[in-house]
């Protein structure tokens, strides 16, 4: 039996390559005293050859943010694939601090299998977490990620955000002359055109359920408001006015988009009713109000505008109306995102003429500026508040790019065809 | 079942729940489909294209601009055309925001055409920000050159 299980394993190091849409690599710095652990390789009972490792992935998505350091499988000193079979000492003299192991079976259901699953705090010797966790075959690499995320939030105490989902925008190319409104993986496999035009696209925006997305396209000659229901493919354009129509923004509850209107005679901030399909106006000035976003309570929206003289980020609170200017340093402060909790946003600071992204708790006003890219734009933020993606340039090319929030671990997204630009986070998805 | 037994069998429950007892957790698949562009709109049917430059985040025109639309207006009203005008911007800065400022750009060039006597019904304007740059590369030389209004009739 070990002998096979070597020979298993010795083919498990040749390993799947990963496919060609795989974006994360180039991780540079990183938590100084990262958590050491271990999966082990899942014992996959099943009859069917095995095309994805989940123990690969999961490394992959642990070591994304520089938290983790997982041990690979050639350091194990045993391979356990049930809690009996665990000897903590074995994981205590590689200094490991959790172990996860398990094995993957045939589902009665067709096509799909169950893997049941530990998680072990080594140094107090004990069972966190067990779990079957089933899904179908041919999404191997969803039911890794959401082992990933169950990991991630045992140990870290926060939600993992391995099964979100990025939207962005590509241009066109040599190989594409058409715009596309992409999502992908957050690791980058899977990714599919949502939306093809040879139009411009912009500003895509995921729905509370991430199940739709709106952006804005300029298919018709004018920029326009479009939802599209990612499953299906339905799109359908809002309510046109005459101007500017965009920057869609959907609110918590995910009954209405806030956007940006210029009908009034000049750029400002309104309410669209999906339901009721009419629109309200919440800012009334004569210079630009853009860039909407609301606040995970509903209650209030950050924009921006250049009504003290230059661009600046303001809250208005929906109800009363009433704003309230949050940025006072620098000259140009933009396009702001909330923090999941609210208490902080993340904005585009421009200092000595070089664009940054760069974060402010909203009480403080003291600003800390997050990156050393330049030309940095269109920041998003991970569910869970820990991670920004954001769009730069790297040798003139349009690129993602990506920083923990802390501002200890830096990595770049190399794109896949063309440039890509407008990244914009998933949230949690079922 | 005796309430002795009924209450061991409540209480082994509870037991094995504190226990840890293994939970269920389901993944679903998620899928998504494809669509394009309907009502593609395209430049068919223009009849020139005139081409106006502004300074960094400015949307004042020069006196070379106003020459320019001066000499437009007239052969717009002559021949009756009607006129598209689009704003468009360098890529520095937020693209929402650089959407707004290509708008007062476009603006700007249909208030001076009015000025010249064009009717504001033959005119429309829409801002593309830093969408449709003419010239790529991040420096000045490109930027300047992305700095522009479109005066396009048909």
């Amino acid at each position: 039996m070990n002998v096979l299980k070597s020979l298993f394993l010795i083919l498990l190091f040749i390993s799947s390559q990963p496919s060609l849409s795989q974006l994360r690599i180039e991780i540079t710095g990183g938590a100084e005293d990262p958590i050491n652990i271990a999966v082990v390789p899942i014992d996959w009972k099943l009859e069917l050859p095995q095309e994805e490792y989940l123990h690969e992935i999961i490394k992959t998505d642990l070591e994304s943010f520089g938290e983790f350091k997982v041990l690979p499988p050639k350091g194990m000193l045993s391979f356990p694939s049930t809690e009996e079979e665990v000897f903590y000492r074995d994981w205590r003299l590689l200094n490991i601090d959790y172990l996860v192991v398990g094995h993957a079976n045939k589902s009665e259901i067709e096509g799909e299998l169950k893997i049941s699953y530990f998680i072990f705090d080594i140094a107090r010797e004990r069972v966190i977490h067990k779990a079957i966790m089933s899904g179908s075959i041919k999404s191997i690499r969803r039911v890794a990620h959401k082992m990933s995320d169950k990991i991630y939030k045992k140990i870290q105490g926060i939600p993992g955000i391995f099964s979100t989902r990025l939207a962005y925008i590509d241009k066109p190319s040599a190989d594409d002359k058409n715009f596309n409104l992409r999502i992908s993986d957050i690791d980058g496999f899977n990714g599919v055109s949502l939306f093809s035009s040879p139009q411009p696209i912009m500003s895509p925006n995921w729905s509370p359920l991430g199940d739709k997305v709106a952006y804005v396209s300029f298919e018709e000659g004018t920029s326009r408001i479009f939802i599209q229901t990612i499953s299906t493919g339905t799109r359908s354009g809002i309510k046109l006015e005459k101007g500017i129509n965009s920057s869609p923004n959907w609110s918590p509850k995910g009954d209405k988009l806030a956007a940006v209107l210029s009908k009034e005679g000049n750029p400002d901030i309104f309410l669209y009713d999906l339901k009721r399909e009419i629109w309200g106006q919440i800012t009334e000035h004569f210079g630009i109000d853009t860039e909407p976003d609301w606040s995970p309570d509903g209650k209030s929206l950050l924009f921006t505008s250049n009504r003290s003289g230059s661009p600046q980020i303001y809250q208005v609170n929906v109800r009363s109306k009433r704003v309230k200017r949050l940025t006072f340093e620098g000259t140009y402060n933009a396009r702001a995102r909330y923090s999941p909790d609210g208490k902080s946003i993340v904005f585009v600071h421009r200092r000595d003429g070089v664009f940054h992204i760069a974060t402010q708790k909203i009480r403080s006003g003291k600003v800390r500026i997050l990156t050393d890219t330049f030309l940095d734009e269109s920041p998003t933020i991970s569910p869970n508040g820990n991670v920004v993606i954001y769009a730069t340039k790297r040798k003139d090319e349009d690129i993602l790019a990506g920083i923990t929030i802390d501002g200890k671990t830096k990595f770049i997204l190399p794109s896949l065809r063309g440039e890509v630009r407008e990244p914009a986070w998933s949230p949690i998805l079922d | 079942m005796t309430l002795i037994r009924k209450s061991l069998l409540i209480s082994l429950s509870f037991f094995i729940a504190a226990c840890g007892s293994i939970s269920n957790e389901r993944v679903s698949d998620a899928s998504a489909v494809s669509a394009s562009a309907s009502g593609a709109y395209s430049d068919q049917g223009i009849t020139s294209n005139n081409v106006l430059y502004f300074a960094y985040d400015k949307s004042d025109v020069n006196s070379e601009g106003r020459t320019k639309i001066r000499n437009l207006a007239k052969i717009i009203n002559k021949e009756g055309l009607n006129v598209r005008i689009e704003g468009h911007c360098d890529e520095r800065g937020t693209r929402e925001y650089n959407l707004a400022l290509g708008e007062n750009r476009a603006k700007t060039v249909a208030e001076l055409l009015v000025i010249n006597g064009v009717s504001s019904s033959k005119i429309s304007t829409v801002s593309y920000g830093e969408e449709k740059p003419a010239a790529s590369g991040s420096n000045e030389n490109s930027w300047s050159q992305n700095r522009r209004a479109l005066i396009k009739t048909f």
